[in-house]
């Protein structure tokens, strides 16, 4: 599938570029993609531009229907768009903001081990961590939840699993929002929601969810680094997954409830996947409550696996997780709507923030970050792919003023996944990625070939763009050793 | 990238479809696309289902002998790209929740309003498949069933 029709963009500086409202009949605002002059190229290549537009159609958007470097095509939605809509304007909210893997998100945990320490072992621990973390499709978790508990993990998030025995105390404060959306509401959640979802929490699922070790390469910002006790040739490992299968049929019924709830409501719509409910709508209330008790699972979710991962790493290491100081950095969400205020026009708003792969970037000194990032701002988790590097940023003033405090949230896809395998015949992802030094353990080897680091953007490319415009600034780059796969 | 047939799972779908039928796989940036065509409405259905399984990666039902469950799914709409849609994403449910495939369906009615579909539904044979995707959902993206000269085209995209 192809562009239907050029969209037209108009450069605004070396990093932004406009869709101007009067491209497509609707449009309420401009589009606005930051991108440099490499990466919009690719930007061009499939619709995303288009669902940029489609997107700066929804009733009560402020400012801009806004893209980040990483965008590609999506479903309503580009993936990593951001749009922020005010419910005091007849502001909707739009399960297709969000996407169906609800709070799919990234967390990073480090270490006091050292790359020498690591390296000889790290096939060990892949296969540990391999068999420890269910991976891949239709596996369940290791860890069983009856109904009325499922219920209870709804509502209460990454708190309920800790106070299960998941992890530390500490690790709620360093994850976005404390792990746990307040105002959830698990009676919204349907049976078939509960039922797919049943045995997956504390499983990575597949696709491009992934578990990584790696190894700090390179520290940009000193004073952010030793804030987030990050320093070279450290050891982390990163989570990234989401609200499995859970998430994705609460997404799927909303969808179905809400088909006519435009029409009622004399909403036109260019793209149907865009449904949507005004916030203030009891169809909109359902659909937030029921998204919230999905993204409080993804982060048990998270907080599970962390705590599976402790497990393996104390095993292989003969050292308590204490001992190892595996203390968790931060779990930031990127597929997620948030009621957030900022100030619009002179005044504070408060708005529905969609962020469909794209991460929150706070500043220092904004009052939800935990008191130890305060000073110099929230860590930004940016995966790229398995072959090359990911990146740690952090917020920037500049995030609340243009994005809703919105930043990129990984690589971006360039490849259809059905390109990708051609381009993987006749080749060994495995022993490309163990030439480069990365040791992969994945369940299928199509997991690894549509995977395979081709297939993304060069994540460097993605963080170069959001740190010259300003909305966030480089800290770290870490680099894969180790990854497990679905 | 031309679909194969899925051994065990088309061979129950097209017996009762009068007409040549076949999907398509298509190329999306992050996702999966399936096109597929068909001389009338009825003929989409199993095409569509076949197409649909293929983006799950290899998906063979247990032989006949095993146990099965019966299959009845009746949709009304003002699209039948919706309907469609619908069948979809209730055997997605089956498949996810229980590993069942859909086997000996028969499509007695397919209209611009209706959809009523039965059949059995089989244990994935484990030792004979290959899931190769998780698939989050049917989307609504790009949904679509229209008149193709000779007949009908259907879309849809998967979300991986």
């Amino acid at each position: 599938m192809s562009p239907k029709h050029p969209v037209p963009l108009e450069r605004i500086d070396a990093c932004r570029w406009r869709i101007p409202k009067s491209y497509q009949p609707g449009m309420r605002v401009d589009g606005l993609i930051y991108a440099d002059d490499a990466l919009i190229a690719d930007i061009q290549k499939d619709q995303a531009p288009v669902q940029v537009a489609n997107v700066a159609c929804l009733p009560g958007i402020v400012k801009h229907s806004l893209a980040m470097p990483d965008i590609h095509w999506g479903y309503g939605f580009c993936i990593g768009g951001v749009a922020a809509t005010d419910p005091e304007e007849g502001g909707v909210v739009s399960p297709g903001g969000v996407g169906y893997d609800i709070n799919c998100g990234v967390r990073l945990i480090r270490t006091n081990l050292t790359r020498a320490d690591v390296q000889p072992r790290v096939r060990e621990l892949v296969d540990a961590l391999f068999e420890t973390v269910p991976t891949g499709v239709g596996r369940g978790g290791q860890v069983k939840f009856g109904r009325a508990d499922l219920k209870k993990l709804l509502a209460g998030g990454s708190r309920y699993v800790v106070n299960e025995g998941f992890g530390w105390e500490e690790d709620l404060a360093v994850t976005e929002a404390g792990g746990c959306l307040e105002r959830a509401r698990p009676e919204y959640v349907s049976d078939r929601a509960l039922e797919r979802g049943a045995d997956q929490c504390g499983t990575l699922g597949s696709g491009n969810h992934f578990l990584e070790v790696q190894v700090v390469e390179e520290v940009v910002d000193r004073t952010a680094a030793d804030a987030f006790g990050l320093a070279p040739g450290q050891i982390t490992i990163m989570i990234h997954s989401g609200s499995r299968g859970l998430g994705y049929q609460v997404c799927e019924d909303a969808l179905k409830d809400l088909r006519d709830v435009p029409r009622r409501y004399g909403i036109e719509l260019p793209d149907r996947q865009l449904v949507c409910a005004p916030v203030h709508s009891n169809e909109g209330q359902r659909y937030l409550g029921a998204m919230q008790a999905a993204a409080n699972f993804a982060w048990a979710n998270r907080q599970i696996m962390t705590h599976l991962a402790r497990q393996v790493f104390a095993r292989v290491f003969g050292r308590p997780a204490e001992a190892l100081g595996l203390h968790l950095v931060y779990d930031v969400a990127h597929n997620i709507a948030k009621l957030e205020t900022y100030e619009v026009d002179g005044r504070p708003r408060a708005l529905c923030v969609h962020r469909k792969g794209a991460t929150r970037a706070f500043p220092a000194g904004h009052p939800e970050l935990p008191e130890q990032y305060r000073a110099v701002g929230q860590p930004v988790l940016v995966p790229g792919d398995m072959g090359r590097s990911s990146w740690v940023l952090v917020g920037n003033p500049a995030a609340l003023d243009e994005t809703f405090g919105s930043c990129c949230h990984g690589a971006g896809r360039v490849m259809s996944r059905s390109a990708a395998i051609r381009a993987a015949q006749g080749r060994s992802i495995h022993k490309e990625l163990l030439a480069r030094g990365v040791f992969a353990r994945a369940r299928e080897r199509t997991g690894l070939d549509e995977e395979q680091p081709e297939a993304y953007k060069d994540v460097s490319l993605v963080a170069e763009v959001v740190h010259r415009a300003g909305l966030s600034r480089k800290v770290a780059r870490l680099r894969p050793l180790g990854v497990i796969k679905g | 990238m031309r679909g194969a047939v899925v051994p065990g799972v088309l061979r129950a779908l097209t017996m009762r479809s009068e007409m040549e039928s076949s999907y398509e796989l298509l190329d999306h940036t992050a996702d999966l696309g399936v096109r597929v065509t068909a001389p009338t409405l009825t003929g989409l259905v199993p095409p569509a289902v076949a197409g649909f399984y293929a983006t799950l990666g290899r998906i063979v039902p247990q032989p006949d002998l095993a146990p099965s469950d019966d299959f009845t799914f009746e949709a009304a709409g003002d699209d039948p790209a919706v309907l469609l849609r619908d069948l979809l994403a209730e055997l997605l449910h089956r498949f996810d929740t229980r590993r069942q495939v859909l086997t000996d369906a028969l499509v007695s009615e397919f209209s611009a309003t209706r959809l009523a579909v039965t059949g059995r539904l089989r244990p994935l044979d484990a030792a004979r498949s290959a899931p190769a995707r998780e698939v989050k959902a049917v989307t609504y993206h790009e949904l679509g069933v229209r008149p193709v000269p000779g007949g009908y085209e259907a879309t849809f995209i998967v979300d991986i």
